[in-house]
């Protein structure tokens, strides 16, 4: 499986000189500082600093650009679990509890043990990747447009499934965001629900709508608050703290180790996967735990969970992008572009030809993990002193850098006028207890299932049977269900049984 | 034994919450049925909008059915009134006020309203705030921001 001269040949790449090692540095800052400010995203980080790499061999290039991807998916989370606002869809699952700890003056516990179960996750993650990049992507060639369908719907049932008592309100919200993901032109090329507005052609975007309804909603909830964390004492910012929960993260290893496999199997699904991964992770670790009530109020295990499966989720998409030359998402998309810089075409014959190149790429990111660890222990203090800010400058700071962070996502005022549409949702939907979770994921992934709906319904003719000759997608069908209904299937199956017994 | 049907204040807001969603998907169906009744524009909403409506059937006769249970303690909704109505002027005037005079006014107006009384630190930290997330978004970006008195381009 391993081809061992290459590997030496791709070490001797990574460790022959210094270089490549100074390129990682700057690369993991520009990453945490683009994931940690909320509005930023990693593949703008990385499309701001992709001309950077045209003087650049194409391995420092890609070097450089995967360490921004690994800082920019752990500084996701500094602003999920601080603030609530997921720095990308991939640490949605991050804010159910990293938030209620940080609320709850645990902050200091929850940043160590993201940082924790980051790192460890993505070298278990890019271990697999060693090992399994060939199987990986030839599982991905499998996958059409009727499986991913398939695994859109089956990640807003899987979050709406967390709803607890108000299952049917969750998968209204999920359904909504559907909707609300397909407004603007269609693939047949009909504008639908625009009401005649130019800006809502290209649909509603999906990111300041979501920057709306995490954070903006939750500030308006807050705005009679003192501060983020009631406690003064529990406000102290305690690098001991940090530091021993980052150790604490590996006293959670299957839920590491699930995590991992989730996100790198999960995360090599282009463009749903990543979003996905860390939903279908957090949703296992909380079915398995002894005490599932406690998830969604500050149990840690979710946030390892969570990051466990968004940090390897780059894995997985770094493999469909290295075997298949198929950009998962926007960040890959820049790699893709900086491929054709180099004249360079991902796919079986990159791996075949250019075996060293994946093995450095891949070592280069164990390295990474161990400088993310040294720069996220300099960094994190630094962030967590927010608790100590008082709400009154906490909330308009906030909410500016939420509409600066729209307008940049969208380079018009269509980006801030979401924000403040879907703030307002979002408060509507918190207080009547409809899922946002669920809507925003629906909102992200609602034109990506109707164009993989109608590419199904093109291939098969418009024949139901085609599902049958697609074993994959029953698979995931018959998930879906199980994960809506499996529950309330085993406690009445339970209670029939022990009512038997009574008897 | 018929029971009469009482609501309080929150489940009715509850029930228009519904309705008002409910609305919203029949609207958007209709929409999308009026620009086209190609399979290809209504493959998904046609199957979501069915989904939809018996789902909320089902949430509507859930609500009635539990209309004795007790309603969450929730901040009155007078009290986000204010911060909302700022935070959509904010919005609204920012292509004429530029994102650094029409944050600089957010910020340090939001800070008055909410108790800041030393006038200098809420238009200082306004200020401050203001022009250096303005420009280092400005720098950062590859489009011009709307500016008052910053420059528009870097």
């Amino acid at each position: 499986m391993i081809d061992i001269e290459a590997l030496n040949s791709g070490l001797g790449l990574l460790f022959s000189s210094f270089t490549p090692w100074l390129i990682v540095i700057p690369g993991i800052l520009i990453g945490l500082i683009f994931g940690a400010i909320p509005g930023l995203q990693i593949s703008m980080a990385m499309a701001i600093f992709l001309p950077m790499t045209l003087y650049m061999d194409f391995m420092l290039a890609m070097l450089f650009l995967t360490a921004i991807f690994t800082g920019g998916g752990f500084g996701g989370s500094i602003p999920a679990i601080l603030m609530n606002i997921p720095g990308t869809s991939s640490s949605i699952a991050t804010a159910f509890d990293g938030y209620p700890m940080s609320r709850k003056g645990e902050h200091n516990k929850a940043l160590g043990i993201a940082l924790g179960s980051s790192c460890t996750a993505v070298i278990i993650g890019y271990g697999m990747l060693l090992f399994l990049i060939q199987p990986i992507s030839g599982l991905v060639l499998k996958l059409g447009p009727a499986e991913m369908s398939a695994v859109i719907l089956w990640g807003i049932t899987l979050i709406a499934s967390l709803s607890g008592a108000h299952l049917v309100k969750g998968v209204i919200s999920g359904l909504i965001g559907l909707l609300i993901g397909t407004v603007g032109y269609s693939e047949a090329g009909v504008a639908r629900g625009t009401m005649g507005n130019a800006y809502l052609l290209d649909g509603i975007p999906a990111i300041p709508a979501m920057m709306g309804m995490f954070a903006a909603s939750e500030l308006f909830k807050l705005v009679n608050t003192q501060y983020l964390v009631t406690d003064s004492s529990a406000r102290k910012v305690s690098v001991k703290v940090i530091f021993s929960a980052f150790k604490r993260a590996v006293t959670y290893p299957w839920i590491i180790l699930r995590g991992s496999a989730i996100g790198v199997f999960v995360g090599a699904v282009p463009g749903v996967g990543s979003s996905v991964a860390n939903l279908l992770s957090y949703i296992e670790t909380k079915r398995k735990h002894e005490a599932p009530e406690s998830f969604g109020k500050g149990n840690p295990a979710g946030v390892v969970a969570s990051e466990a499966a968004n940090s390897t989720s780059e894995a997985g998409s770094m493999a469909t992008l290295l075997a298949l030359g198929i950009p998962g998402g926007g960040a890959t998309a820049v790699m893709l572009a900086a491929f054709a810089m180099h004249n360079i075409t991902g796919g079986p014959q990159f791996i075949r030809e250019q075996t060293d190149i994946v093995y450095a790429i891949i070592f280069a990111n164990f390295g990474q993990a161990f400088l993310l660890i040294a720069l996220g222990l300099v960094f994190i203090p630094l962030l967590a002193n927010i608790v100590k800010v008082p709400m009154t400058y906490l909330i308009p700071s906030v909410l500016s850098l939420a509409v600066f962070g729209a307008f940049g996502l969208t380079g018009n005022m269509a980006g801030p006028v979401t924000v403040m549409v879907f703030a307002l949702i979002g408060w509507l939907f918190k207080r009547f207890d409809y899922s946002v979770p669920a809507a925003v994921i629906g909102i992200l992934l609602g034109n990506m299932a109707e164009s993989n709906l109608i590419y199904s319904y093109q291939i098969s003719g418009a024949q139901w049977s085609y599902l049958l000759e697609r074993p994959i997608t029953i698979g995931i069908i018959i998930l879906l269900f199980v994960s809506l209904l499996g529950g309330k299937l085993v406690s009445m199956l339970t209670s029939r049984v022990g009512s038997q017994a009574d008897a | 034994m018929t029971r009469s049907l009482r609501l309080n204040n929150h489940q009715i807001a509850d029930l228009t919450v519904l309705f008002g969603l409910l609305s919203l998907v029949l609207w958007y169906f209709w929409d999308a049925y009026n620009a086209s009744t190609q399979v290809l524009n209504l493959i998904l909403i046609v199957p979501v909008t069915g989904l939809l409506l018996i789902l909320c059937l089902i949430e509507f006769i859930s609500q009635i059915r539990n209309s004795d249970r007790e309603t969450p303690a929730l901040d009155p909704v007078s009290s986000i009134v204010p911060v909302v109505s700022l935070f959509a002027l904010y919005v609204a005037t920012l292509p004429w006020l530029g994102f650094d005079v029409g944050t600089f006014l957010f910020v340090s107006l939001f800070l008055w309203l909410h108790g800041e009384r030393r006038w200098q630190w809420a238009l200082g930290y306004g200020l401050c705030f203001a022009s250096l997330i303005a420009l280092f978004f400005s720098e950062m970006l590859p489009y011009p921001m709307p500016m008052l008195l910053l420059p528009t381009d870097y």
